[in-house]
């Protein structure tokens, strides 16, 4: 059997149904929501900085891209919300063509800059004075199209679709070429692949999925102000839930999302109080001592890990 | 016929009580979230604790009266700390709702922490007790699943201070205003109700400074140097509450001094202004005139003096502030409680139904209990005051409108 396949039906097959069957049996529909909204985002990453190691502290602007092209076609060109959501990732990436100029840097520099550039597209749309076109600082309302239950299964095969590209990266001539940029840019550039397009993709694909994840939370949530979807912990989560499960893999980000998630929730309903402090160490404890994330614990024992 | 009339009646008792007996709970679950700290926390807690107060009171007397059994049934608290935090305060809501099945679902104070429950309590058809959330976009006419019950929504509030500016303030030579807000829900709608009032008016009042600055400023002096080039005479600086103490910090240190200066918070919570800015700091500046200082003709639950003198009681440690938000908090459990005691089921269109009825007949320490057909707020207004340093005592006068104005406008303030 071929790799891919073996990958899409030992992992997202399995992945998928325990989502889609997860309504049925846990009443907390916003937090399996959320957990999927992650999922989605950390595999974003995961081909960001996994495959290119570019890693964009700003990618929540790609987020609130989403969440605002899919609420100003709603509220201004009572679009539905499947065109919408279409317009709301077109935002996404027309912000991440803009941004291209941006792999001039690398590193931390880039990383801040990526920051700086989300926390602009948020100040732009937060700005009182475009009031009649984003609402400004005062939030959206999305009452018209609400429809939680349709949201989460367009959520669902957003996450389907990027589960299915990362499983296509990591066994395709694409994922390698990108891997070899992120190891060294001039020897792989030496060796005949295109630098610039990969990251370029690499970036738009990232930028893609962001987009329609925030178009889709925007749909779930449909009451929000700009700090909900321009806010840094977003990116931040994403990050540490890819870091800790491991990136460049396929299992890492959801291994990451499921434990790391399930214990923000856990710690976040029983005691709230210790949960920067549990996190904290938690972190600290990745960085220390497994900086390859959980499935470098399984590697270090020759097991291939997906 | 007698013995028939009889059976029939037996009969259906026979079918009625036992059903009445099994259905009612043994307690009232309700559910809330608190902030104990980030940003949130100075308006959380008391309204947190002003509940809890209404709340131990009723559970010490055997509970409050659910009309519904025809008996008082008492009270259970399940409430969350969501840190301020938006997502934790997402999760938990739909813990409270899906998980501990609570019976009424109350909102965070504020309406950052409010804005993430309204669709979640729709999604699960719960009415949402939304205490302090004035946000203007929570009421639409298809969502009948949100109802307010403590704060008037932000379009009301600055009317009488803008009432005051265009009828009262072309007399004392005020014509030129000056406005900087916060851009958030809370200031910057208040901001867009200011304006709209000055431009209706046609009292030749205009607006000569207008600027939002994001929430987070925490330096003035600047702004204030700009403001302080229009010659305005009056300013009104919108803010929560640590813009407004940053903001009279600044005045001070800088020596600029305004004839007429509005701030929010120096007037609903008073005591965590006076600590940061100092009696004198206060001194002359306009403020909104808080329930907790007004008096109001309470016709159900304490009044005024009862209640600061529970809660001094119970909270006296002096680590939540006694004010506004203590009496919205208190307010809510009497909204609730009045409701129970009407309400013909605990379903959630019953007890909004029952809060509804209540609209323009029920009259708390908070005023008048009034609401608009979206569930929003529009009784509980906040008169226009002028706060009196006495040494380190601060005074309210209230000063507009003239039927409750207990004395008259310093201008241009000491």
């Amino acid at each position: 059997m071929p790799r891919l396949l073996r990958h899409a039906l030992f992992i997202l097959v399995p992945l998928i149904a325990a989502l889609a069957i997860a309504p049925a049996v846990y009443g907390n529909h916003l937090l399996l929501f959320n957990l999927i909204v992650f999922m989605t985002l950390a595999q974003g990453i995961n081909i960001v900085y996994g495959f290119t190691g570019y890693l964009p502290f700003g990618y929540v602007g790609f987020f609130g891209a989403g969440a605002y092209g899919f609420s100003l076609a709603v509220m201004h060109l009572h679009a539905s919300p499947f065109a919408a959501l279409a317009l709301g990732a077109l935002a996404a990436l027309l912000l991440g063509l803009g941004l291209t100029p941006l792999f001039r840097l690398s590193g931390a520099y880039f990383a801040i800059a990526s920051l700086a550039a989300a926390l602009a597209v948020l100040q732009i749309v937060s700005n009182p004075a475009l009031e009649h076109i984003t609402n400004g600082p005062y939030g959206v309302s999305l009452s018209g199209v609400f429809d939680p239950s349709l949201a989460y299964a367009v959520a669902l095969a957003i996450l389907a679709g990027t589960v299915l590209l990362v499983i296509w990266l990591r066994n395709a001539r694409f994922g390698l070429a990108l891997q070899a940029i992120r190891e060294d840019a001039i020897s792989a550039g030496m060796a005949g692949i295109n630098v610039v397009r990969g990251r370029v993709i690499a970036w738009l694909l990232a930028a893609l999925i962001a987009g329609l994840t925030g178009g889709v939370y925007a749909w779930y949530i449909s009451v929000f102000y700009p700090e909900t979807v321009f806010s840094g912990e977003v990116t931040v989560f994403a990050i540490v839930f890819a870091l800790f499960g491991g990136t460049a893999t396929i299992l890492g980000p959801i291994l990451g999302v499921a434990i790391l998630y399930g214990i923000y929730n856990a710690i976040g309903i029983s005691t709230p109080q210790y949960f920067q402090l549990v996190y904290g160490l938690l972190i600290m404890g990745l960085v220390l001592f497994l900086p390859n994330g959980l499935v470098s614990l399984l590697r270090r024992r020759g097991v291939d890990v997906p | 016929m007698i013995r028939h009339t009889l059976l029939a009646a037996l009969s259906s008792l026979a079918l009625v009580t036992p059903a009445v007996a099994a259905e009612a709970p043994a307690e009232i679950k309700l559910g809330a979230l608190y902030a104990s700290s980030g940003r949130f926390a100075s308006i959380s807690m008391p309204v947190h604790d002003g509940m809890m107060l209404w709340l131990e009171q009723k559970n010490a007397e055997g509970g409050v009266f659910v009309k519904v059994f025809n008996r008082k049934i008492p009270l259970k608290l399940i409430a969350y700390d969501d840190q301020s935090n938006t997502g934790t305060a997402a999760t938990l809501y739909n813990q409270l709702i899906t998980q501990d099945k609570v019976d009424i679902l109350i909102a965070d104070s504020g309406s950052v922490l409010t804005s993430v429950a309204v669709p979640i309590a729709r999604d699960n058809k719960m009415l949402l007790i939304d205490q302090t959330g004035t946000g203007a976009t929570f009421f639409t006419p298809d969502n009948p699943y949100i109802v307010l019950l403590d704060d008037p929504v932000s379009t009301i509030w600055p009317k009488p201070l803008a009432d005051f500016l265009t009828q009262e303030g072309p007399k004392l030579g005020i014509k030129k205003v000056a406005m900087i807000y916060a851009t958030n829900d809370f200031t910057g709608t208040q901001a867009n109700a200011v304006r709209k009032f000055i431009k209706e008016s046609n009292s030749g009042v205009e607006l000569v400074y207008d600027q939002g600055v994001p929430t987070e400023t925490s330096n003035y002096t600047v702004l204030i140097n700009n403001i302080r080039a229009t010659q305005p005479d009056a300013v009104i600086e919108l803010g929560y509450a640590p813009n407004d103490i940053a903001f009279l910090r600044n005045l001070a240190d800088s020596g600029v001094k305004f004839n007429f200066l509005f701030c929010i918070y120096p007037g609903l919570e008073t005591d965590l202004l006076a600590k940061n800015v100092g009696a004198a700091g206060l001194n002359g500046v306009f403020t909104y005139v808080p329930s907790s200082e007004m008096s109001y003709e309470s016709e159900f639950g304490m009044n005024l003096p009862q209640f600061k003198a529970a809660w001094n009681k119970a909270y006296g440690h002096g680590k939540v502030e006694f004010g506004f938000n203590s009496v919205a908090g208190y307010t809510t459990g009497l909204v609730l409680e009045k409701a129970l005691a009407t309400a013909d089921s605990l379903d959630q269109l019953a007890l909004r139904k029952a809060i509804f009825d209540l609209s323009g007949k029920l009259k708390t320490i908070d005023g008048t209990f009034e609401l608009n057909a979206e569930g929003a707020q529009i009784g509980e207004i906040t008169p226009l005051g002028q706060l009196a340093a006495e040494g380190e005592q601060i005074k309210f006068v209230t000063v507009w409108p003239f039927a409750v104005a207990t004395g008259k406008p310093i201008y241009p303030a000491p």
